[in-house]
């Protein structure tokens, strides 16, 4: 029943290898890999390495860990194997906030009272700010609903929430300036880890850690939480409040990785699949597997973006079609979790 | 040992008026109280305001004395299990890790079950002669044993008061036997059980008292053959009821 320590060394195993292979992989001093030794003879390949791939890789663990373990918790307490952060407005909130950051950035007045550098903060700040309105405004607006259990009523406010920051993306994107703004704003919400570099991964550090850490924590009790809410209360908890706390908690790891990153999509819904099919659905195996899955997919998937052309591929791109084919294979060739 | 006890319990839900009126029993510990009544009668809404889902409007219920709505929810988890009748299965989870969730309130929020949990959700499956299936899936198994599985949980919650909603409906006739004679058993073996159903054959068989529940309220309380008369089913179903022989499954369980 437990994931047997094979399986779990395997995981380990497949991280660290995907760790190093992503810390040596690149297009410098040509495409292919970095010898170890030029580390300690070459003081570019040494710069590369530290202040550049290095800070990128842990970026790119904690962007897919929280993805993987946010899913596989939403997954687990709404007892649904097709939700993730997304679903809660998280990801479109995200997307407005950093869209009119990008367009408020450029006005002369912005500029005059922000340098440069802090451009780049002062879009992450906006993404995180709005993603986390996005999530109160679902939460709060899931209590005014009147239709349904709290389930289809958090998925409901998700729903109205996403709709409405979506349409005033538009609105952004459509007053924005074609040739300066607009390609921000859309190479924004294909996601990327280009910026992430030594300050960008410790600013996401405290608060991802903090949510990955309390979702491991509440691994089991997320379990208890997908059976019905009656059954769970009979068992003594407090479904709707101890749901509610590991959204908020899940979905605040998913917007500080979202400010920094934009929108990756598709890992956190289909590494806790992948995690089930292995592992089973307990989440005390499937959510630590899932931020393992998570971590091992984001880096492959950016070590693929970064290295496999001359000029970078959006990481989203990558994340989605690799998901996407992951996706199909995965139904179509073994049992899924789905239950009666 | 949990002594139960209803004292003059009405209960009212908005847009449907008065649901319960005055329903008093008092339940020793180790007997089984069967609920009996039509589609409707409030046999469910009588299992929440026994469990402390729900609060009566007026009246009280009392475990041993103490009044369940006072009692905080871990701890009322601990004395009071509870099996609604039909529940989903979100994910196929396996027979073992599905009955070893009934540990819950005996494990702090933030921690896991540990060895000592595992053991007595293998004994709560022993117990209910299901131990061969604690590696399967529980979206394998027969309906029959799924019910089974779910009972199992409930006893993994080792609390002294069982309150089972529909526990045989679905069942055929065979499982339904083999559900009825676990909780003989159990009570046997001092668990208190209160079970709402609308078969009449399960409740004479199985219940040492059955509480029949017609227009919102008690129409009968005693034990079943001082109860289970024509007049007073045909008052709690809405039909005629004769007095026939008829094979039963249930024969020799009390």
């Amino acid at each position: 029943m437990k994931p047997t320590l094979a399986l779990k060394v395997s995981f380990v195993a497949a991280l660290v290898a995907t760790f190093l292979l992503y810390l040596f992989a690149g297009r410098y001093p040509r495409p292919g890999f970095t010898n170890p030794a030029s580390l300690f003879s070459d003081e570019t390949a040494r710069r590369i390495f530290f202040s550049i791939r290095l800070p990128r890789a842990l970026g790119a663990i904690l962007l897919g860990a929280v993805l993987g373990g946010s899913g596989a918790a939403f997954q687990t307490i709404f007892g649904n194997p097709l939700v993730d952060a997304g679903f809660l407005g998280v990801s479109q909130g995200a997307a407005f906030g950093a869209a009119a950051a990008l367009v408020a950035g450029s006005l002369p007045i912005v500029k005059a009272m922000l340098p440069a550098f802090a451009i780049n903060a002062f879009v992450s700040f906006a993404s995180f700010v709005m993603a986390l309105a996005a999530l109160g405004a679902s939460l709060a607006l899931s209590k005014r609903f009147k239709f349904g259990g709290q389930v289809l009523r958090l998925i409901l406010a998700g729903l109205a929430v996403s709709a409405f920051f979506s349409s005033l993306l538009a609105a952004v994107k459509y007053v924005a300036d074609p040739l300066s703004q607009l390609p921000d704003i859309v190479f924004w919400t294909m996601g990327s880890l280009t910026a992430m570099g030594w300050q960008r991964f410790w600013t996401i550090a405290p608060v991802s850690l903090f949510s990955l850490g309390f979702l491991f924590l509440m691994r089991w009790r997320a379990t208890l939480l997908s059976l019905d809410d009656e059954v769970s209360r009979s068992m003594g908890l407090r479904p709707e409040i101890e749901r509610a706390a590991i959204a908020v908690i899940a979905a605040t790891g998913v917007a500080a990785v979202t400010a920094a990153c934009g929108i990756v999509s598709w890992i956190g819904l289909v590494v806790p699949q992948v995690a089930r099919i292995y592992a089973g659905s307990d989440g005390r195996n499937s959510i630590p597997l899932s931020m393992a899955g998570g971590a091992i997919f984001a880096l492959a998937a950016d070590g693929i973006a970064r290295t496999l052309f001359p000029g970078e591929l959006p990481l989203g791109i990558v994340t989605a079609l690799l998901g996407a084919i992951a996706f199909a294979i995965l139904l179509a060739s073994r049992s899924t979790e789905m239950a009666r | 040992m949990r002594e139960l006890e209803a004292r003059r319990v009405s209960f009212s839900r908005q847009g449907r008026g008065l649901i319960l009126a005055d329903i008093s029993f008092k339940l020793p510990a180790g007997k089984k109280l069967a609920i009996l009544g039509a589609n409707g009668a409030g046999k469910t809404t009588l299992l929440s305001l026994l469990g402390g889902r729900l609060s009566p409007d007026t009246g009280g219920v009392a475990l041993d004395g103490e009044n369940v709505g006072t009692i905080a929810p871990r701890s009322l988890a601990r004395k009071i299990a509870f099996l609604p009748q039909i529940e989903r299965l979100p994910f196929n989870y396996r027979v073992l890790e599905f009955v070893l969730m009934g540990r819950a309130p005996h494990i702090a929020p933030l921690s896991l079950p540990g060895a000592p949990d595992e053991a007595i959700a293998r004994s709560a499956l022993a117990e209910l002669g299901l131990a061969a299936l604690e590696a399967l899936r529980a979206g394998e198994i027969s309906g029959g044993e799924f019910q089974l599985v779910r009972m199992a949980r409930c006893l993994a919650q080792e609390a002294e008061l069982l309150l089972l909603d529909e526990p045989t409906s679905l069942l055929d006739p065979a499982n339904a036997q083999r559900v009825a004679r676990e909780l003989a058993a159990l009570a046997s073996k001092g668990k208190t059980i209160v079970f709402a159903t609308h078969d009449i054959a399960l409740a004479r068989s199985l219940a040492d008292l059955i509480l029949v529940l017609g227009n919102h309220g008690a129409l009968r309380l005693g034990p079943p053959a001082e109860v289970l008369m024509p007049d007073c089913l045909g008052q709690a179903f809405g039909v005629e009821f004769g007095m026939e022989k008829v094979p039963t499954a249930y024969s020799g369980l009390s």
